[in-house]
Protein backbone atom coordinates (compact mmCIF):
# COMPACT_ATOMS: atom_id res chain seq x y z
CA UNK A 1 0.00 0.00 0.00
CA UNK A 2 1.27 3.46 -0.94
CA UNK A 3 -0.41 6.62 0.27
CA UNK A 4 0.38 10.22 -0.61
CA UNK A 5 -0.17 13.22 1.66
CA UNK A 6 0.00 16.91 0.75
CA UNK A 7 1.01 19.66 3.13
CA UNK A 8 1.35 23.40 2.76
CA UNK A 9 4.33 24.39 4.83
CA UNK A 10 5.56 27.55 6.47
CA UNK A 11 9.15 28.75 6.53
CA UNK A 12 11.42 26.44 8.54
CA UNK A 13 8.57 24.66 10.29
CA UNK A 14 7.90 21.23 11.80
CA UNK A 15 4.82 19.08 11.02
CA UNK A 16 3.66 16.15 13.13
CA UNK A 17 2.67 13.36 10.71
CA UNK A 18 2.53 10.53 13.27
CA UNK A 19 -1.27 10.22 13.14
CA UNK A 20 -1.34 9.93 9.34
CA UNK A 21 1.38 7.29 9.33
CA UNK A 22 -0.35 5.24 12.07
CA UNK A 23 -3.67 5.37 10.21
CA UNK A 24 -2.08 4.31 6.94
CA UNK A 25 -0.52 1.28 8.60
CA UNK A 26 -3.85 0.30 10.16
CA UNK A 27 -5.76 0.80 6.92
CA UNK A 28 -3.24 -1.31 5.00
CA UNK A 29 -4.24 -4.50 6.81
CA UNK A 30 -0.60 -5.51 7.03
CA UNK A 31 0.02 -7.38 10.27
CA UNK A 32 3.78 -7.86 10.10
CA UNK A 33 6.04 -5.86 7.84
CA UNK A 34 7.69 -2.51 7.38
CA UNK A 35 6.52 1.03 6.83
CA UNK A 36 8.58 3.57 4.92
CA UNK A 37 7.90 7.29 5.26
CA UNK A 38 9.49 9.20 2.42
CA UNK A 39 9.55 12.78 1.18
CA UNK A 40 10.53 13.46 -2.45
CA UNK A 41 12.12 16.84 -1.73
CA UNK A 42 15.69 18.02 -1.35
CA UNK A 43 15.09 20.82 1.16
CA UNK A 44 12.88 18.94 3.63
CA UNK A 45 13.48 16.06 6.02
CA UNK A 46 11.75 13.23 7.88
CA UNK A 47 12.75 12.52 11.45
CA UNK A 48 11.71 10.99 14.76
CA UNK A 49 11.58 13.26 17.79
CA UNK A 50 9.99 13.48 21.19
CA UNK A 51 6.57 15.14 21.13
CA UNK A 52 6.28 15.86 24.83
CA UNK A 53 7.89 19.25 25.19
CA UNK A 54 7.11 21.72 22.35
CA UNK A 55 10.24 23.67 23.27
CA UNK A 56 12.22 20.63 22.16
CA UNK A 57 11.46 21.61 18.59
CA UNK A 58 13.06 24.99 19.21
CA UNK A 59 16.19 23.14 20.37
CA UNK A 60 16.11 21.01 17.24
CA UNK A 61 15.71 24.08 15.05
CA UNK A 62 18.44 25.98 16.85
CA UNK A 63 20.89 23.11 16.68
CA UNK A 64 20.23 22.50 13.00
CA UNK A 65 20.73 26.21 12.29
CA UNK A 66 23.92 26.21 14.39
CA UNK A 67 25.33 23.24 12.53
CA UNK A 68 24.21 24.44 9.11
CA UNK A 69 23.74 28.20 9.21
CA UNK A 70 22.14 30.03 6.31
CA UNK A 71 25.07 31.91 4.83
CA UNK A 72 25.82 33.76 1.66
CA UNK A 73 28.97 31.90 0.65
CA UNK A 74 27.50 28.54 -0.28
CA UNK A 75 28.94 27.25 -3.55
CA UNK A 76 25.44 26.33 -4.72
CA UNK A 77 24.08 29.71 -5.80
CA UNK A 78 21.39 28.67 -8.24
CA UNK A 79 18.50 29.45 -5.93
CA UNK A 80 18.77 31.18 -2.55
CA UNK A 81 20.91 30.92 0.60
CA UNK A 82 17.94 29.40 2.45
CA UNK A 83 17.58 26.83 -0.29
CA UNK A 84 21.30 26.01 -0.29
CA UNK A 85 21.24 25.52 3.48
CA UNK A 86 18.08 23.46 3.11
CA UNK A 87 19.81 21.05 0.74
CA UNK A 88 22.59 20.41 3.26
CA UNK A 89 20.13 19.97 6.16
CA UNK A 90 18.04 17.57 4.11
CA UNK A 91 21.07 15.53 3.10
CA UNK A 92 22.35 15.25 6.66
CA UNK A 93 19.03 14.52 8.36
CA UNK A 94 17.61 12.33 5.62
CA UNK A 95 14.47 12.27 3.60
CA UNK A 96 13.00 8.98 4.82
CA UNK A 97 12.60 6.71 7.82
CA UNK A 98 11.73 3.03 8.09
CA UNK A 99 9.51 1.62 10.84
CA UNK A 100 8.43 -1.83 11.94
CA UNK A 101 4.82 -2.94 11.60
CA UNK A 102 3.88 -5.41 14.30
CA UNK A 103 0.46 -6.92 14.99
CA UNK A 104 -1.15 -4.53 12.50
CA UNK A 105 0.21 -1.41 14.18
CA UNK A 106 3.13 0.96 13.86
CA UNK A 107 5.84 0.01 16.33
CA UNK A 108 6.69 3.36 17.83
CA UNK A 109 8.09 4.16 21.28
CA UNK A 110 6.09 6.18 23.78
CA UNK A 111 8.20 9.29 23.27
CA UNK A 112 8.57 8.99 19.54
CA UNK A 113 6.71 11.06 16.98
CA UNK A 114 7.27 11.24 13.24
CA UNK A 115 7.91 14.69 11.86
CA UNK A 116 8.17 16.36 8.49
CA UNK A 117 10.82 19.09 8.67
CA UNK A 118 10.59 22.06 6.32
CA UNK A 119 14.00 23.63 5.72
CA UNK A 120 12.78 26.26 3.24
CA UNK A 121 9.15 27.20 2.66
CA UNK A 122 6.47 28.26 2.47
CA UNK A 123 6.06 25.50 -0.10
CA UNK A 124 3.52 23.00 -1.32
CA UNK A 125 4.99 19.69 -0.13
CA UNK A 126 4.09 16.02 -0.14
CA UNK A 127 5.24 12.81 1.47
CA UNK A 128 4.54 9.13 0.90
CA UNK A 129 3.81 6.28 3.28
CA UNK A 130 4.51 2.79 1.96
CA UNK A 131 3.47 -0.31 3.94
CA UNK A 132 4.98 -3.65 2.92
CA UNK A 133 4.03 -7.04 4.32
CA UNK A 134 6.67 -9.66 5.32
CA UNK B 1 -2.32 46.59 -40.65
CA UNK B 2 -0.20 45.49 -43.56
CA UNK B 3 -0.65 48.62 -45.67
CA UNK B 4 1.56 50.59 -43.26
CA UNK B 5 4.02 47.75 -42.82
CA UNK B 6 7.57 48.93 -42.15
CA UNK B 7 10.69 47.77 -40.24
CA UNK B 8 9.58 49.38 -36.98
CA UNK B 9 6.10 47.87 -37.08
CA UNK B 10 7.66 44.53 -37.95
CA UNK B 11 9.82 44.88 -34.83
CA UNK B 12 6.62 45.30 -32.83
CA UNK B 13 5.09 42.24 -34.48
CA UNK B 14 8.15 40.23 -33.49
CA UNK B 15 7.82 41.10 -29.79
CA UNK B 16 5.70 38.13 -28.64
CA UNK B 17 8.25 35.63 -29.88
CA UNK B 18 11.07 37.82 -28.60
CA UNK B 19 9.58 37.76 -25.10
CA UNK B 20 9.52 33.98 -25.11
CA UNK B 21 13.01 33.45 -26.53
CA UNK B 22 14.68 36.21 -24.54
CA UNK B 23 13.19 34.88 -21.34
CA UNK B 24 14.98 31.58 -21.93
CA UNK B 25 18.23 33.43 -22.58
CA UNK B 26 18.06 35.97 -19.77
CA UNK B 27 16.51 34.04 -16.88
CA UNK B 28 19.58 31.86 -16.18
CA UNK B 29 21.92 34.80 -16.78
CA UNK B 30 20.08 37.09 -14.38
CA UNK B 31 20.09 34.25 -11.84
CA UNK B 32 23.86 33.82 -11.93
CA UNK B 33 25.32 37.22 -12.72
CA UNK B 34 25.70 38.27 -9.07
CA UNK B 35 26.63 35.97 -6.20
CA UNK B 36 24.66 35.72 -2.96
CA UNK B 37 27.38 37.81 -1.31
CA UNK B 38 27.10 40.53 -3.91
CA UNK B 39 23.32 40.59 -3.70
CA UNK B 40 23.33 40.75 0.11
CA UNK B 41 25.84 43.57 -0.05
CA UNK B 42 23.47 45.90 -1.88
CA UNK B 43 22.34 48.87 0.22
CA UNK B 44 21.23 51.11 -2.61
CA UNK B 45 20.75 50.80 -6.37
CA UNK B 46 21.36 53.40 -9.06
CA UNK B 47 19.96 52.65 -12.49
CA UNK B 48 21.51 54.59 -15.32
CA UNK B 49 21.50 54.79 -19.09
CA UNK B 50 20.73 57.07 -22.01
CA UNK B 51 17.80 57.18 -24.40
CA UNK B 52 15.73 53.99 -24.46
CA UNK B 53 17.93 52.50 -21.74
CA UNK B 54 17.03 55.38 -19.45
CA UNK B 55 13.36 54.66 -20.18
CA UNK B 56 13.96 51.00 -19.29
CA UNK B 57 15.44 52.14 -15.98
CA UNK B 58 12.40 54.34 -15.29
CA UNK B 59 10.11 51.46 -16.24
CA UNK B 60 11.64 49.15 -13.63
CA UNK B 61 12.64 51.43 -10.75
CA UNK B 62 9.42 50.70 -8.89
CA UNK B 63 9.83 46.97 -9.46
CA UNK B 64 13.28 47.10 -7.86
CA UNK B 65 11.94 48.90 -4.81
CA UNK B 66 8.79 46.82 -4.47
CA UNK B 67 10.52 43.48 -4.91
CA UNK B 68 13.76 44.08 -3.06
CA UNK B 69 12.96 46.80 -0.54
CA UNK B 70 16.25 48.43 -1.59
CA UNK B 71 16.13 52.20 -2.24
CA UNK B 72 16.56 52.65 -6.00
CA UNK B 73 17.27 55.79 -7.99
CA UNK B 74 17.18 56.44 -11.72
CA UNK B 75 20.06 58.76 -12.53
CA UNK B 76 20.79 59.95 -16.06
CA UNK B 77 24.25 59.15 -17.33
CA UNK B 78 25.35 62.79 -17.45
CA UNK B 79 24.10 63.35 -13.88
CA UNK B 80 25.97 60.30 -12.62
CA UNK B 81 29.08 61.10 -14.64
CA UNK B 82 29.36 64.81 -13.94
CA UNK B 83 27.12 65.87 -11.05
CA UNK B 84 26.25 63.04 -8.61
CA UNK B 85 27.68 63.81 -5.17
CA UNK B 86 30.98 61.98 -4.69
CA UNK B 87 30.26 61.55 -0.99
CA UNK B 88 27.43 59.24 -1.91
CA UNK B 89 29.53 57.04 -4.20
CA UNK B 90 31.49 54.09 -2.84
CA UNK B 91 29.78 54.09 0.55
CA UNK B 92 29.03 51.02 2.70
CA UNK B 93 31.47 48.73 0.90
CA UNK B 94 30.98 49.32 -2.83
CA UNK B 95 27.54 50.90 -2.72
CA UNK B 96 25.43 51.95 -4.47
CA UNK B 97 25.22 49.13 -6.95
CA UNK B 98 25.22 50.92 -10.31
CA UNK B 99 23.31 49.07 -12.99
CA UNK B 100 24.17 50.66 -16.31
CA UNK B 101 22.15 49.70 -19.38
CA UNK B 102 23.29 50.04 -22.98
CA UNK B 103 22.90 47.35 -25.61
CA UNK B 104 25.78 48.70 -27.70
CA UNK B 105 27.78 49.70 -24.64
CA UNK B 106 29.42 52.41 -26.71
CA UNK B 107 27.68 55.57 -25.51
CA UNK B 108 30.26 58.04 -24.20
CA UNK B 109 28.12 59.30 -21.31
CA UNK B 110 27.35 55.84 -19.96
CA UNK B 111 31.02 54.93 -20.25
CA UNK B 112 31.93 58.09 -18.37
CA UNK B 113 29.27 57.44 -15.69
CA UNK B 114 30.45 53.91 -14.95
CA UNK B 115 34.11 54.96 -14.94
CA UNK B 116 33.32 57.63 -12.38
CA UNK B 117 31.19 55.27 -10.31
CA UNK B 118 33.95 52.65 -10.35
CA UNK B 119 36.64 55.22 -9.54
CA UNK B 120 34.74 56.22 -6.39
CA UNK B 121 34.17 52.65 -5.26
CA UNK B 122 30.76 51.61 -6.56
CA UNK B 123 30.08 48.10 -7.80
CA UNK B 124 29.07 48.31 -11.47
CA UNK B 125 26.83 45.81 -13.21
CA UNK B 126 26.72 46.41 -16.96
CA UNK B 127 23.68 45.26 -18.92
CA UNK B 128 24.99 45.17 -22.47
CA UNK B 129 25.25 43.14 -25.62
CA UNK B 130 28.89 44.07 -26.08
CA UNK B 131 31.39 42.82 -23.51
CA UNK B 132 34.27 44.58 -25.27
CA UNK B 133 32.53 47.96 -25.29
CA UNK B 134 33.54 50.74 -22.90
CA UNK B 135 30.59 49.82 -20.69
CA UNK B 136 31.60 46.16 -20.72
CA UNK B 137 35.24 46.93 -19.95
CA UNK B 138 34.44 49.24 -17.03
CA UNK B 139 31.85 46.98 -15.39
CA UNK B 140 32.62 44.60 -12.52
CA UNK B 141 30.09 42.12 -13.86
CA UNK B 142 28.13 41.94 -17.10
CA UNK B 143 24.64 40.70 -17.83
CA UNK B 144 25.16 39.88 -21.49
CA UNK B 145 22.27 40.64 -23.81
CA UNK B 146 21.94 38.59 -27.00
CA UNK B 147 19.26 40.22 -29.12
CA UNK B 148 18.81 38.42 -32.44
CA UNK B 149 19.51 40.70 -35.44
CA UNK B 150 16.52 42.34 -37.09
CA UNK B 151 15.78 45.07 -39.63
CA UNK B 152 17.10 48.37 -38.34
CA UNK B 153 14.51 50.72 -36.82
CA UNK B 154 14.19 52.97 -33.78
CA UNK B 155 14.78 50.76 -30.75
CA UNK B 156 11.81 48.56 -30.04
CA UNK B 157 13.16 45.05 -29.55
CA UNK B 158 16.18 46.31 -27.63
CA UNK B 159 13.91 48.26 -25.28
CA UNK B 160 11.89 45.17 -24.46
CA UNK B 161 15.02 43.16 -23.75
CA UNK B 162 16.43 45.89 -21.50
CA UNK B 163 13.18 46.02 -19.51
CA UNK B 164 13.10 42.24 -19.22
CA UNK B 165 16.73 42.05 -18.08
CA UNK B 166 16.10 44.63 -15.35
CA UNK B 167 12.87 42.96 -14.20
CA UNK B 168 14.62 39.60 -13.94
CA UNK B 169 17.41 41.17 -11.90
CA UNK B 170 14.89 42.77 -9.54
CA UNK B 171 13.07 39.45 -9.10
CA UNK B 172 16.37 37.68 -8.44
CA UNK B 173 17.53 40.20 -5.84
CA UNK B 174 14.23 39.92 -3.98
CA UNK B 175 14.32 36.14 -4.13
CA UNK B 176 17.85 35.80 -2.80
CA UNK B 177 17.20 38.33 -0.03
CA UNK B 178 14.19 36.26 1.00
CA UNK B 179 11.63 38.98 0.34
CA UNK B 180 9.43 36.16 -0.98
CA UNK B 181 9.67 32.47 -1.70
CA UNK B 182 11.31 30.81 -4.68
CA UNK B 183 7.82 29.74 -5.80
CA UNK B 184 6.69 33.36 -5.75
CA UNK B 185 9.77 34.37 -7.71
CA UNK B 186 8.96 31.76 -10.32
CA UNK B 187 5.42 33.11 -10.52
CA UNK B 188 6.77 36.59 -11.23
CA UNK B 189 8.99 35.09 -13.92
CA UNK B 190 6.10 33.15 -15.43
CA UNK B 191 4.17 36.41 -15.62
CA UNK B 192 6.94 37.88 -17.75
CA UNK B 193 6.99 34.93 -20.09
CA UNK B 194 3.19 34.75 -20.37
CA UNK B 195 2.99 38.26 -21.74
CA UNK B 196 4.25 37.02 -25.09
CA UNK B 197 0.99 35.14 -25.59
CA UNK B 198 -1.12 38.00 -24.23
CA UNK B 199 0.51 40.50 -26.57
CA UNK B 200 0.16 38.13 -29.53
CA UNK B 201 -3.60 37.97 -28.93
CA UNK B 202 -4.02 41.75 -28.69
CA UNK B 203 -1.69 42.84 -31.50
CA UNK B 204 -4.14 42.68 -34.45
CA UNK B 205 -6.64 44.95 -32.68
CA UNK B 206 -3.81 47.20 -31.52
CA UNK B 207 -2.46 47.53 -35.06
CA UNK B 208 -5.87 48.46 -36.48
CA UNK B 209 -6.44 51.11 -33.82
CA UNK B 210 -2.95 52.60 -34.18
CA UNK B 211 -3.31 52.73 -37.96
CA UNK B 212 -6.60 54.65 -37.66
CA UNK B 213 -5.09 57.09 -35.18
CA UNK B 214 -1.96 57.53 -37.29
CA UNK B 215 -4.09 58.34 -40.33
CA UNK B 216 -6.04 60.95 -38.36
CA UNK B 217 -2.98 62.43 -36.63
CA UNK B 218 -0.32 62.26 -39.35
CA UNK B 219 -0.37 66.00 -40.13
CA UNK B 220 -0.35 67.17 -36.52
CA UNK B 221 2.63 69.35 -35.66
CA UNK B 222 3.06 68.00 -32.15
CA UNK B 223 2.29 65.08 -29.86
CA UNK B 224 1.96 64.95 -26.09
CA UNK B 225 2.73 61.75 -24.14
CA UNK B 226 1.48 61.55 -20.56
CA UNK B 227 1.77 58.99 -17.75
CA UNK B 228 2.85 58.50 -14.15
CA UNK B 229 4.71 55.79 -12.24
CA UNK B 230 6.08 53.22 -14.64
CA UNK B 231 3.50 54.33 -17.22
CA UNK B 232 5.57 57.51 -17.47
CA UNK B 233 8.43 55.44 -18.87
CA UNK B 234 6.12 54.22 -21.63
CA UNK B 235 4.99 57.79 -22.31
CA UNK B 236 8.63 58.87 -22.38
CA UNK B 237 9.41 56.13 -24.88
CA UNK B 238 6.46 57.25 -27.01
CA UNK B 239 7.79 60.78 -27.42
CA UNK B 240 11.23 59.34 -28.16
CA UNK B 241 9.86 57.13 -30.95
CA UNK B 242 7.92 60.02 -32.53
CA UNK B 243 11.13 62.06 -32.62
CA UNK B 244 13.26 59.21 -33.94
CA UNK B 245 10.85 57.68 -36.41
CA UNK B 246 8.73 60.60 -37.56
CA UNK B 247 11.01 63.56 -36.82
CA UNK B 248 8.18 65.54 -35.24
CA UNK B 249 8.00 67.47 -32.01
CA UNK B 250 6.79 65.45 -29.07
CA UNK B 251 6.67 66.01 -25.34
CA UNK B 252 6.62 63.73 -22.33
CA UNK B 253 5.19 64.74 -18.99
CA UNK B 254 3.78 63.13 -15.91
CA UNK B 255 0.06 63.22 -15.30
CA UNK B 256 0.21 65.83 -12.57
CA UNK B 257 2.60 68.16 -14.40
CA UNK B 258 0.32 68.05 -17.43
CA UNK B 259 -2.17 70.06 -15.37
CA UNK B 260 0.54 72.53 -14.46
CA UNK B 261 2.07 72.95 -17.91
CA UNK B 262 1.12 71.13 -21.08
CA UNK B 263 -2.58 71.80 -21.03
CA UNK B 264 -1.84 75.49 -21.67
CA UNK B 265 -0.68 74.72 -25.21
CA UNK B 266 -2.69 76.36 -27.99
CA UNK B 267 -3.91 74.52 -31.10
CA UNK B 268 -5.10 71.76 -28.81
CA UNK B 269 -7.25 70.27 -31.58
CA UNK B 270 -4.05 69.46 -33.45
CA UNK B 271 -2.09 68.06 -30.56
CA UNK B 272 -2.18 64.28 -30.57
CA UNK B 273 -2.37 63.38 -26.89
CA UNK B 274 -1.43 59.92 -25.70
CA UNK B 275 -2.16 58.92 -22.11
CA UNK B 276 -0.61 55.72 -20.77
CA UNK B 277 -2.74 54.69 -17.81
CA UNK B 278 -2.91 51.22 -16.37
CA UNK B 279 -5.93 50.62 -14.15
CA UNK B 280 -3.90 49.40 -11.16
CA UNK B 281 -1.84 52.57 -10.96
CA UNK B 282 -1.96 54.57 -7.73
CA UNK B 283 -2.19 57.57 -10.08
CA UNK B 284 -5.30 56.30 -11.86
CA UNK B 285 -7.71 58.88 -10.41
CA UNK B 286 -5.52 61.67 -11.77
CA UNK B 287 -5.39 59.93 -15.16
CA UNK B 288 -9.21 59.88 -15.19
CA UNK B 289 -9.27 63.61 -14.48
CA UNK B 290 -6.75 64.23 -17.22
CA UNK B 291 -8.89 62.40 -19.80
CA UNK B 292 -11.86 64.53 -18.81
CA UNK B 293 -10.01 67.84 -19.23
CA UNK B 294 -8.23 66.74 -22.41
CA UNK B 295 -11.73 66.36 -23.82
CA UNK B 296 -12.77 69.78 -22.51
CA UNK B 297 -9.82 71.15 -24.50
CA UNK B 298 -10.92 69.14 -27.58
CA UNK B 299 -7.62 67.33 -27.70
CA UNK B 300 -7.46 64.27 -29.97
CA UNK B 301 -6.93 61.60 -27.34
CA UNK B 302 -5.52 58.09 -27.31
CA UNK B 303 -5.56 56.11 -24.05
CA UNK B 304 -3.30 53.07 -23.70
CA UNK B 305 -4.69 50.93 -20.89
CA UNK B 306 -5.24 47.41 -19.67
CA UNK B 307 -8.84 48.47 -19.00
CA UNK B 308 -11.32 50.31 -21.21
CA UNK B 309 -13.59 53.34 -21.50
CA UNK B 310 -15.49 52.17 -18.43
CA UNK B 311 -12.38 52.83 -16.33
CA UNK B 312 -12.40 56.46 -17.51
CA UNK B 313 -16.07 57.25 -16.92
CA UNK B 314 -16.84 56.60 -20.56
CA UNK B 315 -14.93 59.68 -21.71
CA UNK B 316 -14.43 60.06 -25.43
CA UNK B 317 -11.06 58.71 -26.57
CA UNK B 318 -9.55 55.94 -28.64
CA UNK B 319 -8.81 53.22 -26.13
CA UNK B 320 -6.09 50.73 -26.97
CA UNK B 321 -6.11 47.58 -24.90
CA UNK B 322 -2.77 46.26 -23.69
CA UNK B 323 -2.04 43.10 -21.67
CA UNK B 324 -3.23 42.81 -18.09
CA UNK B 325 -0.60 40.65 -16.42
CA UNK B 326 -1.01 39.05 -13.00
CA UNK B 327 1.59 41.40 -11.51
CA UNK B 328 1.46 45.09 -12.57
CA UNK B 329 5.24 45.45 -12.29
CA UNK B 330 5.59 43.47 -15.52
CA UNK B 331 3.33 45.80 -17.52
CA UNK B 332 6.16 47.93 -18.96
CA UNK B 333 7.24 44.85 -20.88
CA UNK B 334 4.38 45.16 -23.36
CA UNK B 335 2.52 48.42 -22.80
CA UNK B 336 4.93 50.29 -25.05
CA UNK B 337 3.91 48.34 -28.17
CA UNK B 338 1.19 50.83 -29.25
CA UNK B 339 3.44 53.90 -28.97
CA UNK B 340 5.96 52.22 -31.26
CA UNK B 341 3.24 51.26 -33.73
CA UNK B 342 1.86 54.80 -33.73
CA UNK B 343 5.30 56.30 -34.44
CA UNK B 344 6.01 53.64 -37.07
CA UNK B 345 2.74 54.28 -38.92
CA UNK B 346 3.01 58.09 -38.81
CA UNK B 347 6.56 57.87 -40.19
CA UNK B 348 5.36 55.60 -42.95
CA UNK B 349 2.36 57.79 -43.81
CA UNK B 350 4.39 60.98 -44.08
CA UNK B 351 7.28 59.26 -45.84
CA UNK B 352 9.81 60.11 -43.16
CA UNK B 353 13.15 58.30 -42.91
CA UNK B 354 14.10 57.02 -39.45
CA UNK B 355 16.66 59.26 -37.80
CA UNK B 356 16.54 61.48 -40.92
CA UNK B 357 18.78 58.88 -42.50
CA UNK B 358 21.76 60.56 -40.81
CA UNK B 359 22.01 62.66 -43.94
CA UNK B 360 22.38 66.36 -44.64
CA UNK B 361 22.37 68.36 -41.44
CA UNK B 362 22.10 65.09 -39.52
CA UNK B 363 25.18 63.50 -41.06
CA UNK B 364 27.24 64.27 -37.93
CA UNK B 365 25.37 61.52 -36.10
CA UNK B 366 26.08 58.76 -38.61
CA UNK B 367 26.88 55.46 -36.91
CA UNK B 368 25.85 56.90 -33.57
CA UNK B 369 28.74 59.38 -33.64
CA UNK B 370 26.60 62.00 -31.91
CA UNK B 371 26.64 59.92 -28.72
CA UNK B 372 29.84 57.91 -29.03
CA UNK B 373 32.25 60.67 -30.02
CA UNK B 374 32.15 62.95 -27.03
CA UNK B 375 34.84 64.07 -24.63
CA UNK B 376 34.98 61.89 -21.56
CA UNK B 377 35.81 63.57 -18.27
CA UNK B 378 36.09 61.40 -15.19
CA UNK B 379 36.27 63.42 -12.00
Amino acid sequence: MLKNFKIKTKYNDVYDITKEVRQTVEESGVQEGICIVYNPHSTAGITVYSPWDPDGFLDLDEEIRRLIPTKVDFKHQHDTPQDAAGHVKSALLGISNTFIVHEGKLLLGGSQGIYFLEFDGPRNREYFVKVVSD
Amino acid sequence: MKKYDNPMSRQVESLPELIETQYEDLEPKARKVLSFQEIYNIQKIVLTGCGDSLAAAMATKHAFEMLTGIPTEVVTAIELGRFYCKKHLGIDCRNPLVIAVSNSGNGARVSEAVQRAAKHGCFVLGVTGNEQSPLGIHSDKILKLCIPPFESAPGTRSYLVSVMALLLLAIRFGEVRHQYTMDQAMDYRADIKNQGEQLRALLPEMEDACAEVAEAWKEFPCYDFVGSGFDYATAWLGQAKILEAAGKFAMHINTEEWFHLNFFARNAREMGTVLVANTTSPGHSRAREMVKYANVLHRPLLVITDGGAEDFEGEKAVYIKVPKPKYPITMPLTHFAPVCLLAAYIAELIGETYGRGCEGDWSFCKGGAGVTESEIIVD
